[in-house]
């Protein structure tokens, strides 16, 4: 019989444990940002996806307030190990996202990988990315009920028009 | 002086006195206290709400004083048991903690050789007066570790008279070194997760080099870990200028 019940319960704890130490979490994380910033869509496991998500788009606000900014520099120096992608920060992605007020990210589920541990993916990508889009919003199709009474309606509307 | 002329030099008025307005300067850099601002969590904005409000009917009522960390404090609270009915306590305040009606402040003093530490709750109704003796920052905003230093630094004389405030605006910040008693110490103050900058370290190098071990240079690089209170603070700021004002 199971006398003690182990449940999920975090008690308040918000940080997911990855890699081998809480270095090598912001390492882990800190590659994946890098990745994002230069690639703009990246394909991970979600729970790193995740993770990543709140630190590029705190690394963006940062970004937002300038390159003159001792501390934003100094953050963007920390989180981008690829030198030369501190201007694109900057130069590039501060500006695109200067009208928007958070939530830079989108991050949508894909299946499983097909590797042997069947991990959960996820692909994240930066809005406004040059790429062509994930997600095509399709219509509804005009055979739907709700489409042939508006269809309808729409012919009624016409003919009382041309009489 | 010589005159150019015969005639007697032409009347200079004095130069107008400058007046140096310092009413609006301290508008701009209010105190608020620690207390008031809720913690990160998930908890409804409700509850911290209607202990505002409570904190701010008790304030109405009874003054609590700004202060700090480093602050000399004479605190008289409601005691059935004493002649008097009150009983006065003095001491360095050495710890601000607890959020909403629960805050409270550690004061500590040496008594006849021997230290005492007293927690206070900022709101309890048994608190009958505070008194600000003496006005000073420290570098730190956590002094416990005057639990491991010489007694000299923890001693406040009892019958202190306060210290007149003579500005208005800034308040002093001590940057004295304690020294501190032989090792072990309560906790391992030389370590880096305390920065610790108020304490005279009389260890050998190795020893502070054997500390910075445990340093964990990437935390400041943590963005989640941030909590931008500013907003939060203007909103609480708002509202108590607005209660406290009808």
């Amino acid at each position: 019989m199971r006398l003690s019940v182990a449940a999920a319960i975090s008690h308040g704890r918000v940080y997911r444990r990855l890699g081998l130490s809480p270095r090598s979490r912001l390492d882990l994380l800190r590659n994946l940002v890098t990745a994002l910033v230069r690639y703009e869509r990246i394909e991970t496991p979600w729970a790193r996806a995740d993770e990543m998500r709140g630190y590029a788009e705190r690394l963006i606000d940062y970004a937002k307030r300038g390159d003159k900014d001792e501390r934003a520099m100094r953050m963007a120096d920390f989180w981008l190990t690829e030198k030369d992608l501190v201007h694109k920060l900057f130069k590039v992605l501060a500006p695109r996202f200067q009208p928007h007020a958070g939530s830079y990210t989108r991050l949508l589920q894909i299946p499983n990988r097909d590797g042997l541990d069947r991990a959960k993916m996820a692909v994240i990508e930066l809005k406004g990315n040059p790429l062509p889009p994930l997600v095509r919003p399709r219509r509804d199709s005009d055979r739907t009920l709700l489409n042939q009474l508006l269809k309808g309606y729409r012919q009624d509307a016409q003919r009382a028009r041309g009489t | 002086r010589v005159s150019s002329d015969g005639k007697p030099p032409k009347f200079q008025p004095p130069p107008k006195p400058v007046i140096i307005d310092r009413k609006t300067k301290k508008e701009e850099s209010r105190f608020l206290s620690p207390e008031f601002i809720p913690p990160r969590g998930r908890k409804d904005p409700l509850k911290y709400y209607i202990e505002r409000k409570d904190m701010i009917q008790r304030r109405k009522v009874f003054n609590i004083p700004e202060f700090y960390v480093g602050h000399i404090l004479a605190v008289t609270t409601a005691n059935p048991l004493a002649s008097d009915k009150s009983s006065r306590f003095v001491g360095i305040c050495i710890q601000r903690g607890g959020t909403g009606l629960g805050a409270t402040f550690v004061l500590r003093n040496v008594i006849e050789d021997q230290g005492v530490e007293i927690c206070y709750e900022l709101y309890s109704p048994r608190i009958q007066a505070i008194e600000v003796l003496k006005l000073e920052k420290r570098l730190d905003e956590n002094l416990m570790y005057l639990r491991d230093a010489l007694p000299e630094y923890s001693t406040v004389d009892v019958n202190m008279k306060p210290v007149p405030r003579m500005d208005h605006e800034e308040i002093p910040v001590n940057k004295v070194q304690v020294r501190m008693k032989p090792k072990p110490w309560s906790k391992r103050w030389e370590r880096p997760k305390y920065n610790i900058k108020g304490i005279k370290f009389e260890l050998p190098e190795h020893k502070m080099q054997a500390a910075q071990k445990w340093s964990q240079p990437w935390l400041e690089f943590d963005m989640l870990r941030e909590y931008d209170t500013s907003k939060i603070e203007e909103k609480i700021r708002k509202e108590l200028s607005e209660e406290l004002e009808k």
